[in-house]
Protein backbone atom coordinates (compact mmCIF):
# COMPACT_ATOMS: atom_id res chain seq x y z
CA UNK A 1 0.00 0.00 0.00
CA UNK A 2 0.80 3.38 -0.56
CA UNK A 3 1.02 6.22 2.06
CA UNK A 4 2.16 9.92 2.20
CA UNK A 5 4.83 10.96 5.05
CA UNK A 6 5.11 14.64 5.79
CA UNK A 7 7.95 15.72 7.93
CA UNK A 8 8.20 18.84 9.79
CA UNK A 9 10.73 21.47 11.37
CA UNK A 10 13.97 19.79 11.46
CA UNK A 11 13.07 16.35 10.08
CA UNK A 12 12.45 18.15 6.71
CA UNK A 13 16.00 19.62 6.89
CA UNK A 14 17.00 16.41 7.82
CA UNK A 15 15.36 14.04 5.29
CA UNK A 16 15.74 17.15 2.62
CA UNK A 17 11.91 17.31 1.53
CA UNK A 18 8.79 18.37 2.89
CA UNK A 19 6.89 14.83 2.02
CA UNK A 20 7.56 12.00 0.37
CA UNK A 21 5.19 9.47 -0.93
CA UNK A 22 5.92 5.64 0.48
CA UNK A 23 5.27 2.19 -0.82
CA UNK A 24 4.80 0.09 2.92
CA UNK A 25 3.86 -3.38 3.70
CA UNK A 26 0.17 -3.64 4.23
CA UNK A 27 -1.34 -2.89 7.76
CA UNK A 28 1.60 -1.96 9.37
CA UNK A 29 1.18 0.05 12.65
CA UNK A 30 3.07 3.90 12.69
CA UNK A 31 6.14 2.44 15.16
CA UNK A 32 7.12 0.07 12.05
CA UNK A 33 6.56 2.87 9.54
CA UNK A 34 8.77 4.64 11.76
CA UNK A 35 11.06 1.78 11.30
CA UNK A 36 11.33 2.16 7.55
CA UNK A 37 12.05 5.79 7.71
CA UNK A 38 15.13 5.11 9.99
CA UNK A 39 16.25 2.63 7.30
CA UNK A 40 15.38 5.09 4.48
CA UNK A 41 17.08 8.06 6.06
CA UNK A 42 19.97 7.30 8.59
CA UNK A 43 20.29 10.84 9.55
CA UNK A 44 16.86 10.68 11.21
CA UNK A 45 18.42 7.74 12.94
CA UNK A 46 21.42 9.28 14.24
CA UNK A 47 20.05 12.65 14.98
CA UNK A 48 16.41 13.09 15.82
CA UNK A 49 14.62 9.23 16.78
CA UNK A 50 15.33 7.75 20.25
CA UNK A 51 16.87 4.25 20.19
CA UNK A 52 14.26 3.29 22.59
CA UNK A 53 10.85 3.33 20.86
CA UNK A 54 8.95 3.88 23.65
CA UNK A 55 11.08 7.34 24.38
CA UNK A 56 10.90 8.72 20.35
CA UNK A 57 10.61 12.08 20.52
CA UNK A 58 8.58 12.49 17.57
CA UNK A 59 4.89 13.18 17.46
CA UNK A 60 2.64 11.57 14.57
CA UNK A 61 -0.63 12.70 13.17
CA UNK A 62 -2.26 10.69 10.59
CA UNK A 63 -4.42 12.30 7.97
CA UNK A 64 -4.48 15.01 10.22
CA UNK A 65 -5.60 13.43 13.93
CA UNK A 66 -2.90 12.98 16.57
CA UNK A 67 -2.20 8.79 16.92
CA UNK A 68 0.10 6.66 19.01
CA UNK A 69 2.41 4.25 17.78
CA UNK A 70 0.37 1.15 17.73
CA UNK A 71 -1.79 2.88 15.39
CA UNK A 72 -2.62 0.70 12.21
CA UNK A 73 -1.74 3.05 9.06
CA UNK A 74 -3.98 2.02 5.71
CA UNK A 75 -3.30 2.67 1.52
CA UNK A 76 -3.71 6.49 1.27
CA UNK A 77 -3.27 7.54 4.37
CA UNK A 78 -0.99 11.02 5.07
CA UNK A 79 1.09 10.48 7.90
CA UNK A 80 2.77 13.59 9.30
CA UNK A 81 6.05 13.46 11.81
CA UNK A 82 6.74 16.34 14.19
CA UNK A 83 9.29 16.70 16.68
CA UNK A 84 7.98 18.54 19.87
CA UNK A 85 10.24 21.88 19.94
CA UNK A 86 10.59 23.80 23.36
CA UNK A 87 12.25 26.82 23.17
CA UNK A 88 10.71 30.11 24.23
CA UNK B 1 -16.67 51.01 33.63
CA UNK B 2 -14.43 51.84 30.53
CA UNK B 3 -12.94 55.64 30.38
CA UNK B 4 -13.46 57.80 27.93
CA UNK B 5 -9.82 57.42 27.08
CA UNK B 6 -9.91 53.41 27.26
CA UNK B 7 -13.26 53.84 24.81
CA UNK B 8 -10.90 55.75 22.80
CA UNK B 9 -7.36 53.72 22.93
CA UNK B 10 -9.30 50.71 22.06
CA UNK B 11 -11.55 51.97 19.54
CA UNK B 12 -10.46 49.86 16.89
CA UNK B 13 -10.82 46.52 18.57
CA UNK B 14 -14.10 47.43 20.34
CA UNK B 15 -15.24 47.41 16.58
CA UNK B 16 -14.37 43.43 16.90
CA UNK B 17 -16.03 42.40 20.15
CA UNK B 18 -17.17 45.21 21.65
CA UNK B 19 -17.52 47.37 24.91
CA UNK B 20 -18.45 43.85 26.63
CA UNK B 21 -15.45 42.07 25.32
CA UNK B 22 -13.19 45.04 25.96
CA UNK B 23 -14.76 44.78 29.48
CA UNK B 24 -13.59 41.12 29.81
CA UNK B 25 -10.54 41.66 28.66
CA UNK B 26 -9.83 44.49 31.84
CA UNK B 27 -11.32 42.27 34.48
CA UNK B 28 -8.40 39.50 33.43
CA UNK B 29 -5.29 38.98 35.37
CA UNK B 30 -2.88 37.14 32.78
CA UNK B 31 0.55 35.46 33.81
CA UNK B 32 3.24 35.74 30.96
CA UNK B 33 5.72 32.80 32.48
CA UNK B 34 9.03 33.44 30.17
CA UNK B 35 9.35 37.29 29.20
CA UNK B 36 12.02 36.41 26.73
CA UNK B 37 11.18 35.26 23.03
CA UNK B 38 7.63 34.83 23.14
CA UNK B 39 7.05 36.35 25.97
CA UNK B 40 8.17 39.75 24.77
CA UNK B 41 5.65 39.61 22.10
CA UNK B 42 3.21 38.24 24.30
CA UNK B 43 3.32 41.04 26.63
CA UNK B 44 3.39 43.54 24.72
CA UNK B 45 -0.09 42.56 22.77
CA UNK B 46 -1.98 41.88 25.77
CA UNK B 47 -0.86 45.51 27.44
CA UNK B 48 -1.74 47.11 24.12
CA UNK B 49 -4.87 44.83 24.25
CA UNK B 50 -5.87 46.70 27.50
CA UNK B 51 -5.70 43.27 29.95
CA UNK B 52 -6.08 44.69 33.53
CA UNK B 53 -3.81 43.04 35.05
CA UNK B 54 -0.26 41.14 33.89
CA UNK B 55 2.05 39.38 35.75
CA UNK B 56 5.28 38.44 34.12
CA UNK B 57 7.41 35.68 35.63
CA UNK B 58 11.05 35.36 35.02
CA UNK B 59 14.19 34.40 36.87
CA UNK B 60 16.80 35.89 34.37
CA UNK B 61 18.43 39.24 33.22
CA UNK B 62 18.79 39.64 29.55
CA UNK B 63 22.10 39.04 28.00
CA UNK B 64 23.40 40.23 24.64
CA UNK B 65 22.69 37.65 22.97
CA UNK B 66 18.94 37.73 23.92
CA UNK B 67 18.63 40.68 21.70
CA UNK B 68 17.73 39.31 18.41
CA UNK B 69 14.41 38.26 19.28
CA UNK B 70 13.52 39.61 22.99
CA UNK B 71 12.20 42.93 21.88
CA UNK B 72 11.02 44.48 25.37
CA UNK B 73 14.69 44.50 26.66
CA UNK B 74 17.14 47.03 25.36
CA UNK B 75 21.05 47.49 25.88
CA UNK B 76 20.44 49.60 28.82
CA UNK B 77 18.75 46.14 30.59
CA UNK B 78 21.95 44.19 29.98
CA UNK B 79 22.91 41.85 33.16
CA UNK B 80 21.09 44.44 34.76
CA UNK B 81 17.47 44.19 34.91
CA UNK B 82 15.82 41.07 35.70
CA UNK B 83 13.38 40.37 33.11
CA UNK B 84 10.24 41.15 34.42
CA UNK B 85 11.33 44.48 36.00
CA UNK B 86 12.75 45.59 32.61
CA UNK B 87 9.40 44.64 30.77
CA UNK B 88 7.71 46.04 33.30
CA UNK B 89 9.15 49.54 33.15
CA UNK B 90 8.27 49.74 29.50
CA UNK B 91 4.61 48.27 29.53
CA UNK B 92 4.02 51.07 32.29
CA UNK B 93 5.20 53.74 30.33
CA UNK B 94 3.54 51.90 27.01
CA UNK B 95 -0.13 51.38 28.40
CA UNK B 96 -0.54 53.37 31.85
CA UNK B 97 -4.22 51.97 32.24
CA UNK B 98 -3.35 48.41 33.15
CA UNK B 99 -1.43 46.72 36.24
CA UNK B 100 1.91 45.32 35.91
CA UNK B 101 3.16 42.82 38.51
CA UNK B 102 6.55 40.83 38.31
CA UNK B 103 7.65 38.39 40.00
CA UNK B 104 11.31 37.53 39.69
CA UNK B 105 12.33 34.48 40.70
CA UNK B 106 12.49 30.64 39.91
CA UNK B 107 8.59 28.58 39.92
CA UNK B 108 8.89 25.50 41.48
CA UNK B 109 6.00 23.15 43.66
CA UNK B 110 6.72 25.15 46.61
CA UNK B 111 5.46 28.90 45.46
CA UNK B 112 3.27 28.13 42.06
CA UNK B 113 0.19 28.20 43.76
CA UNK B 114 0.71 31.33 45.53
CA UNK B 115 2.71 33.45 42.51
CA UNK B 116 -0.25 31.81 40.50
CA UNK B 117 -2.94 32.46 42.62
CA UNK B 118 -6.08 34.44 41.22
CA UNK B 119 -4.57 34.07 37.15
CA UNK B 120 -7.61 33.58 34.67
CA UNK B 121 -5.21 32.45 31.82
CA UNK B 122 -1.90 31.28 32.06
CA UNK B 123 0.43 31.89 28.84
CA UNK B 124 3.65 29.48 28.99
CA UNK B 125 6.55 31.10 27.04
CA UNK B 126 9.20 28.71 28.78
CA UNK B 127 12.19 27.42 27.24
CA UNK B 128 12.20 24.31 28.86
CA UNK B 129 9.26 21.23 29.67
CA UNK B 130 10.44 20.32 32.89
CA UNK B 131 8.57 23.98 34.21
CA UNK B 132 5.77 23.43 31.88
CA UNK B 133 4.70 20.44 33.35
CA UNK B 134 5.03 22.38 36.37
CA UNK B 135 2.92 24.96 35.04
CA UNK B 136 0.27 22.04 33.20
CA UNK B 137 0.02 20.30 36.83
CA UNK B 138 -1.32 23.70 38.48
CA UNK B 139 -3.65 24.38 35.47
CA UNK B 140 -5.05 21.02 36.21
CA UNK B 141 -5.44 21.25 39.94
CA UNK B 142 -6.99 24.78 39.42
CA UNK B 143 -8.58 24.72 36.27
CA UNK B 144 -6.53 27.43 34.87
CA UNK B 145 -6.03 27.26 30.68
CA UNK B 146 -2.58 27.34 29.84
CA UNK B 147 -1.87 28.90 25.91
CA UNK B 148 1.35 27.28 25.25
CA UNK B 149 4.16 28.24 22.52
CA UNK B 150 7.33 26.88 21.98
CA UNK B 151 9.98 28.02 19.07
CA UNK B 152 12.85 26.44 17.62
CA UNK B 153 14.10 28.16 14.35
CA UNK B 154 12.06 29.13 11.91
CA UNK B 155 9.35 26.61 13.60
CA UNK B 156 6.39 26.86 16.60
CA UNK B 157 3.74 25.44 17.21
CA UNK B 158 0.80 26.46 19.85
CA UNK B 159 -1.98 24.75 21.55
CA UNK B 160 -4.29 25.75 24.01
CA UNK B 161 -5.12 23.61 27.01
CA UNK B 162 -8.25 23.85 28.91
CA UNK B 163 -8.81 21.27 31.61
CA UNK B 164 -11.96 19.14 31.49
CA UNK B 165 -12.16 20.01 27.92
CA UNK B 166 -8.55 19.60 26.36
CA UNK B 167 -5.66 17.30 27.00
CA UNK B 168 -3.11 18.12 29.14
CA UNK B 169 0.48 19.59 28.36
CA UNK B 170 1.66 16.26 29.83
CA UNK B 171 -0.79 14.03 27.59
CA UNK B 172 0.12 15.88 24.52
CA UNK B 173 3.80 15.81 24.93
CA UNK B 174 4.62 12.48 26.73
CA UNK B 175 7.92 11.72 25.56
CA UNK B 176 10.07 15.10 25.90
CA UNK B 177 13.42 14.71 26.75
CA UNK B 178 15.08 17.15 29.79
CA UNK B 179 17.18 18.71 27.34
CA UNK B 180 18.05 22.53 27.39
CA UNK B 181 20.88 23.08 25.06
CA UNK B 182 21.18 26.40 23.41
CA UNK B 183 19.00 26.24 20.03
CA UNK B 184 18.80 28.63 17.15
CA UNK B 185 16.22 31.21 17.01
CA UNK B 186 15.09 34.04 15.23
CA UNK B 187 12.94 37.16 16.42
CA UNK B 188 10.42 37.48 13.70
CA UNK B 189 9.68 33.20 14.51
CA UNK B 190 9.05 33.75 18.14
CA UNK B 191 7.19 36.88 17.18
CA UNK B 192 4.61 35.41 14.52
CA UNK B 193 4.01 32.57 17.29
CA UNK B 194 4.20 34.91 20.51
CA UNK B 195 1.73 36.70 18.53
CA UNK B 196 -0.70 34.04 17.97
CA UNK B 197 -0.44 32.73 21.18
CA UNK B 198 -2.10 36.79 22.51
CA UNK B 199 -4.65 36.21 19.54
CA UNK B 200 -5.42 32.75 21.95
CA UNK B 201 -5.43 35.10 24.84
CA UNK B 202 -7.86 37.30 23.75
CA UNK B 203 -10.48 34.69 22.02
CA UNK B 204 -10.88 32.66 25.40
CA UNK B 205 -11.29 36.20 27.43
CA UNK B 206 -13.71 37.45 24.65
CA UNK B 207 -15.31 34.51 22.87
CA UNK B 208 -14.31 35.53 19.45
CA UNK B 209 -13.39 33.33 17.25
CA UNK B 210 -12.21 29.47 17.87
CA UNK B 211 -8.98 28.89 20.33
CA UNK B 212 -7.05 25.77 19.82
CA UNK B 213 -9.14 24.12 21.76
CA UNK B 214 -7.54 20.22 21.55
CA UNK B 215 -5.73 21.43 17.90
CA UNK B 216 -1.77 21.74 17.42
CA UNK B 217 -1.01 24.64 15.33
CA UNK B 218 2.37 23.90 13.42
CA UNK B 219 3.86 26.72 11.67
CA UNK B 220 7.14 26.76 10.05
CA UNK B 221 8.08 29.93 8.05
CA UNK B 222 10.67 29.18 5.88
CA UNK B 223 8.36 26.66 4.06
CA UNK B 224 5.52 29.23 4.66
CA UNK B 225 3.24 26.22 6.07
CA UNK B 226 0.63 26.34 8.50
CA UNK B 227 -0.83 22.77 10.00
CA UNK B 228 -3.58 22.41 12.28
CA UNK B 229 -3.60 18.83 14.01
CA UNK B 230 -6.56 17.34 15.82
CA UNK B 231 -5.00 16.39 19.25
CA UNK B 232 -8.58 14.15 20.04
Amino acid sequence: MKVTVRYFARYRSLVGKGEEELEIPNGITVGELIEVLKERHPALRDEVFAEDDDLADVNVSRNGRYVSFDEVLRDGDIVALFPPVSGG
Amino acid sequence: MLSERELERYDRQIMIFGREGQEKLKGAKVAVVGVGGLGSPVAYYLAAAGIGTLLLIDEQEPELSNLNRQILHWEEDLEKNPKPLSAKWKLERFNSDIRIEAFVGHLDESNVDEVLGGVDIIVDCLDNFETRFLLDDYSQRKRVPIVHGAVEGTFGQVTTVVPGITKSLREIFPNVRGKKEKFPILGATAGVVGSIQAMEVVKLLTGIGEPLLNKLLIVDLAFNTFDVVELR
